[in-house]
């Protein structure tokens, strides 16, 4: 059978831009080589500036959005505001410490902007990661998961460089992931992006290799 | 058969509903605010400040242990009117409250999250078997990011409003037409807690002193102050003022 | 597993297709089993696996999908229903006894017109396609329908795809089946002749 995390494909990438940041990921779904399924989303948007990808197995992809979908909605009425990215990854990190020996086998990334604030007026863009088990990474550049890992890391370090506006970053990050999934069998079969910026949200679908 | 005490036999289970459609243990926990001693709170355009007289029933007790205002979480300070131990009661349980808040979401709840989630056990006292109502209404003070600084007030029913200022135990009627004559919308931290203490005043048997007064602030903090550096914790932005300080205060 | 099945939707039906087999390992017992049930009016299941945990997931799946149609005077349409499935699998593979069961499941949206298709596998994960294959066919079926589905495909052209499909089978595989179709629209669910492949 082999391990969960390879079982699916799939991958995500996070990347820091000027007042704006990027997410993306690619559109497979497998069953070990096969592929399924060229539109299997796994970024999911937690509000308007705040989005979540959750790349590994595909099982637990939908089970931790639909839980992720109920802790948020109830956050939202009871707290009557939105939730910051920050917060919300202390909540998905402690979501996947409770189970803690029996982990959802998914490495999620977020992306998004606070909303500014009387206290913080000009709130600076936020990305992480963590692992299976919760535990959070807060990058300045970029943060990666999924099958295509070591790619991913490989051209983001190349490609990726500070204070780019939403339409380099856009172009960087596709190229950053379109790149990484051609070296990966299980990644692939055309791409999603989503450019958050402070008053708007940016989505593009991208082709690639479609074998 | 009726019970001592004039309330019938309806004083005595909390699930039944008098004829009238009261639920009459909650008017006798209401009554133990009322005989407790007052508390009150202002709440200014830069903060809030709860204000508590702290009597001793003999010259004997050693007063450096009682603890009326109360910090909950580094964001929010209680007061209370009424039966003291069932304050314990709750501050305990607050400050639990707190905590479990902070560990999902890594910061500290904001002031209507946890008002509600404190009023939730007091209305559970009103509806579960084998219990009695707390006997004690809360002033709640503090900060945080959403709505700013706040002040709220819970009653034993579990019932909880925000105020601009509130006053609450033996003056409570007294103080808050005081307040009302007193209060403004762009008061000042500052001034705020000389108008607690003069509201206190009214009606204060005894000397007012650092020892029989009691006072804590939530104050707004600067951006610079809520900027998280790696390592470092938030300062809090409720604290209780120091003796000396309420002396300084009690002085001018 | 020596299991085979197939889906394929068009704008305003589902075909669903399962071999009739049922044995152990490479015996063959009996080839004429029915392996694709009927959950309520316009839903069907073609399901493979552990045998026992097949014939007792689908019972269970399709008598509450009865309970909630009985309550509410309604019946479950393929989206929710697909998803109530899928929690059953989620659920029971961290559990002590996991259901090991995979399926294709094909429904007809009354209130929308649509069709639906979904794949699952015994752990929960669950794909929406316009048409997939389960158990050996993925393997020697699935680019023939990459080849020939398209969109608006009409019934005769699915039914010409399910037989390229089934043929396909028989040419590559050592092992022989044979199938029973079941078709799904507005008017419910009917029995799909397949000609020639039984």
């Amino acid at each position: 059978m082999g391990s969960p995390m390879e079982m699916n494909g799939g991958s995500v990438i996070a990347m820091t831009g000027k007042d704006c940041v990027a997410i993306a990921s690619d559109l497979r779904l497998g069953q070990q080589a096969v592929g399924l399924s060229a539109d299997f989303e796994k970024v999911f948007p937690i509000n308007n500036q705040l989005y979540v990808g959750l790349p590994g197995f595909a099982t637990d992809t939908y089970t931790l959005r639909e839980h992720l979908r109920f802790r948020v909605n109830m956050y939202r009425m009871k707290e009557e505001r939105e939730i910051t990215p920050k917060t919300f990854a202390h909540l998905l990190s402690s979501t996947l410490y409770e189970k803690r020996f029996g982990p959802y086998f998914i490495e999620p990334v977020i992306a998004g902007i606070p909303a500014p604030s009387a206290i913080d007026p000009d709130p600076k863009p936020f990305i992480c990661n963590m692992d299976t088990i919760g535990c959070i990474t807060t990058p300045k550049d970029f943060v990666v998961a999924g099958t295509a890992t070591d790619k991913l890391y490989g051209v983001a370090e190349g490609l990726w460089e500070p204070d780019l506006e939403p339409e380099d970053l856009f172009e960087t990050i596709s190229q950053t992931l379109l790149a990484a999934v051609d070296r990966d069998c299980i990644s692939g079969w055309g791409a999603v992006v989503h450019v958050i910026t402070k008053d708007k949200i940016i989505t593009r679908h991208l082709k690639g290799r479609m074998d | 058969m009726s019970a001592p005490g004039g309330g019938g036999a309806y004083s005595f289970s909390l699930t039944t509903f008098s004829p009238s459609g009261k639920l009459v243990q909650i008017e006798h926990a209401l009554a133990a605010v009322s005989g407790g001693q007052t508390s009150l709170g202002i709440k200014a355009k830069n903060g809030v400040v709860l204000a508590t007289e702290k009597k001793t029933p003999s010259p004997l007790v050693d007063d450096s242990s009682l603890e009326k205002v109360a910090m909950i979480c580094p964001n929010i300070g209680f007061v209370y009117a009424g039966m003291g131990p069932d304050y314990r009661v709750l501050v305990a349980k607050a400050r639990k409250i707190a905590q479990s808040y902070w560990k999902v979401y890594g910061e500290y709840p904001p002031v209507k999250v946890l008002v509600a989630d404190v009023a939730a056990v007091m209305q559970k006292a009103t509806q579960s078997g084998g219990v009695r109502p707390y006997g004690i209404s809360l002033l709640v003070c503090g900060w945080d990011n959403h709505r700013g600084q706040s002040l709220y007030q819970i009653d034993p029913s579990g019932s909880f409003w925000a105020w601009k200022a509130s006053a609450i135990g033996k003056n409570m009627s007294n103080a808050k037409t005081f307040l009302e004559k007193r209060y403004s919308d762009d008061i000042s931290l500052e001034d705020a807690i000389h108008t607690a203490l003069l509201t206190l005043k009214e009606g204060f048997e005894g000397e007012m002193t650092e020892k029989t007064i009691e006072i804590g602030i939530a104050s707004v903090p600067t951006a610079e102050q809520m900027e998280v550096k790696s390592g470092e914790r938030l300062p809090a932005t409720f604290r209780k003022l120091s003796e000396a300080e309420v002396r300084d205060y009690l002085a001018l | 597993m020596t299991e085979c099945s197939f889906g394929i939707t068009g704008k305003d039906f589902v075909l669903l297709a399962s071999d009739q087999s049922a044995g152990r390992s490479i015996i063959k017992m009996k080839s004429d089993e029915n392996k694709i049930r009927q959950l309520s009016p316009s839903l069907c299941m073609a399901y493979g696996g552990e045998p026992g945990d097949t014939e007792n997931f689908v019972d269970f799946v399709e008598r509450n999908l009865r309970l909630y149609q009985i309550r509410h005077n309604i019946e479950l349409a393929p989206a929710p229903a697909s998803a109530y499935i899928r929690r059953i699998l989620a659920e029971a593979i961290r559990s002590r006894r996991p259901y090991v069961v995979s399926l294709l499941l094909g429904g007809y949206d009354k209130i929308k017109d649509e069709s639906h298709l979904y794949w699952m596998d015994p752990y929960g994960t669950k794909v929406k396609v316009p048409y997939t294959a389960n158990g050996l066919g993925i393997y020697v079926a699935l680019s023939t329908m990459d080849k020939y589905w398209y969109p608006d495909i009409t019934r005769e052209e699915a039914g010409q795809l399910l037989k390229r499909c089934i043929d396909e089978v028989k040419l590559r595989l050592a092992y022989q089946f044979s199938f029973n179709a079941v078709e799904i629209d507005k008017d419910g669910v009917r029995e799909y002749k397949l000609d020639g492949s039984a």
